[in-house]
């Protein structure tokens, strides 16, 4: 380290305390040493979400959020501002990789029993930032104001028309007019850009402390470590250094899904930005066989298969209540999935059960 | 009387909080709720001339795409264009007859009724009257 710049480490270690601070919460901070490449999926995602604030400014300084010219400004992104395609490209399909490792997340911490107490918060918070995530791809899928971005939108508001009694307020709410027009691009770009980006950061800050406060949860497989509890908190006395051990770890798997991100954005970007996202939203030609994104196919198939939408409607929003209570439902100790033969089957029967319903809404 | 005096400085910042939430909630609530729209294009005029015997033409009543229809020589009528199932635009297909929703294949007869696919209910029937040489919808 040169002079200046160990005098300026002094000069703000002195007010702040950053050595010290370094020193707990990395090179002494010691992780379980038998933990796994999934636990690395949290650092992936705060890299994912870093990157879609990023791409999100850069388009910001050029989307313009209006019915007659949000269309134009995105094909103008894409085609005109230097190296605006990339950004795009990195927004659209990042953010649909972010869900996907969101998904991996979630299963891995109800696979491993991650969740059970004393980290309940820890589960509710990050089960908020996955529903968070949900509501960014959804109010962000209408701002190109493409066909696509329309009827999709279009589709997912009328659903909320059928809860009795309030529905048609819940769908003027959400649309901001009887059909979706300028209100809505004007309020679903707000929640884009404001409110759900704040709420994101807060939660994750959130998230963050609790998993900190509470230490990183051992996993149920391999040779277990020693484990000494204060209170709440665990210690890994025996672990691996978080820094610069584990950190390594986390490097490579985050390189990887980055590999990934850029290969599609740059060579197949229409895996994610399919032929009705090109063509200008038509308030009087609604598009042929609409579907929504992949990780909605599953509530607009229950929709559909339920006699009633309301029916559907209360389906889906119990069985998100009981994965947001999980952890207070599930109270026993025990975390090894292969010593859990009941909890066992249902994970991989809601997971099949998810699979086949998404499928069968993709070719219906 | 410290106590007392505790209860009623909790109760009063209790109360001004509650008016103060009231008071900023209710502008809120009010700049996000919508207009629903009933007011506005109360009615609708429509030349005759534009809408052929078996034809249909499309136009925009109370906020929301409606159709209006000529099945035989002078006898108008006039559907909500919305379909019942998930809100998409419906589309008329002179050569049935009929007709479709395409975002999940919902198909309706010139009268709203459902012949097929998913929708729940007919299309809505709109008033209809003839006035010159205009036919007002609403």
């Amino acid at each position: 380290m040169t002079t200046l710049a160990r005098k300026a480490v002094d000069w703000l270690d002195e007010r702040v305390g950053i050595r010290e601070a370094f020193r707990e919460n990395a090179t002494e901070y010691r992780v379980p040493r038998n933990i796994n490449v999934f636990y690395s999926l949290g650092t992936v995602l705060l890299v994912l979400f870093g990157l879609q604030f990023l791409t999100g400014i850069l388009l910001l300084a050029h989307y313009v959020p209006h019915p007659d010219q949000a269309f134009d400004s995105v094909k103008r992104i894409v085609n005109e501002v230097p190296y605006g395609w990339l950004a795009r490209n990195l927004h659209a399909v990042g953010s649909n990789l972010a869900i996907v490792v969101l998904l991996l997340h979630m299963l891995s911490v109800i696979f491993m029993g991650s969740y059970k107490k004393p980290r309940e918060l820890t589960w509710l918070s990050g089960f908020i930032l996955f529903n968070l995530g949900l509501a960014l791809c959804l109010t962000g899928y209408l701002l190109p104001w493409s066909q696509l971005s329309f009827w999709a939108t279009t589709v997912s508001t009328e659903a909320a028309g059928s809860v009795p009694v309030i529905g048609e307020y819940l769908v003027r709410i959400a649309r901001g007019a009887p059909t979706v027009g300028g209100a809505t691009l004007g309020r679903f770009f707000a929640l884009h850009v404001v409110v759900l980006p704040l709420g994101l950061l807060a939660i994750i800050g959130a998230h963050l402390m609790l998993v900190r406060r509470i230490g990183i949860s051992r996993p149920p497989f391999g040779k277990p470590g020693e484990v000494v509890k204060k209170g709440v908190h665990e210690d890994h006395p025996d672990g691996i250094p978080f820094f610069p051990n584990y950190v390594a770890e986390e490097i490579a798997v985050v390189s990887f899904v980055l590999a990934g991100l850029f290969a599609i954005a740059v060579f197949s970007p229409e895996v994610f930005i399919p032929a009705d996202a090109l063509e200008p939203a038509d308030p009087f030609n609604t598009p042929a066989h609409i579907k929504p994104e992949w990780y909605f196919l599953w509530a607009y198939q229950t929709l559909k298969i339920m006699p009633t939408e309301f029916i559907g409607l209360a389906v889906q929003g119990a069985f998100m209540t009981f994965l947001a209570l999980l952890p207070f439902v599930d109270r026993k100790a025990e975390r090894h999935p292969f010593r859990r033969p009941l909890f066992l089957s249902l994970f991989v029967g809601i997971i099949a059960l998810f699979i086949g319903i998404s499928v069968w809404g993709h070719y219906s | 009387m410290a106590d007392n005096r505790r209860r009623f400085l909790v109760a009063a910042i209790g109360t001004t909080g509650a008016a103060l939430t009231a008071l900023v909630g209710w502008p809120l609530l009010r700049t996000l709720t919508p207009d629903s729209g009933e007011g506005a294009d109360a009615q609708v005029r429509v030349p005759r001339k534009d809408v052929p015997v078996g034809g249909a033409k499309f136009v925009q009543y109370k906020g929301k795409p409606a159709v209006v229809l000529q099945p035989e020589p002078g006898k108008f009528t006039a559907l909500s264009a919305v379909c019942t199932h998930l809100g998409c635009i419906v589309k008329f297909k002179p050569e049935q007859g009929d007709f479709e929703c395409p975002c999940h294949g919902g198909r309706f007869d010139t009268k709203g009724e459902v012949l097929a696919g998913p929708p729940p209910e007919p299309l809505a029937t709109l008033a209809v009257a003839v006035d010159g040489d205009d036919i007002v919808v609403g």
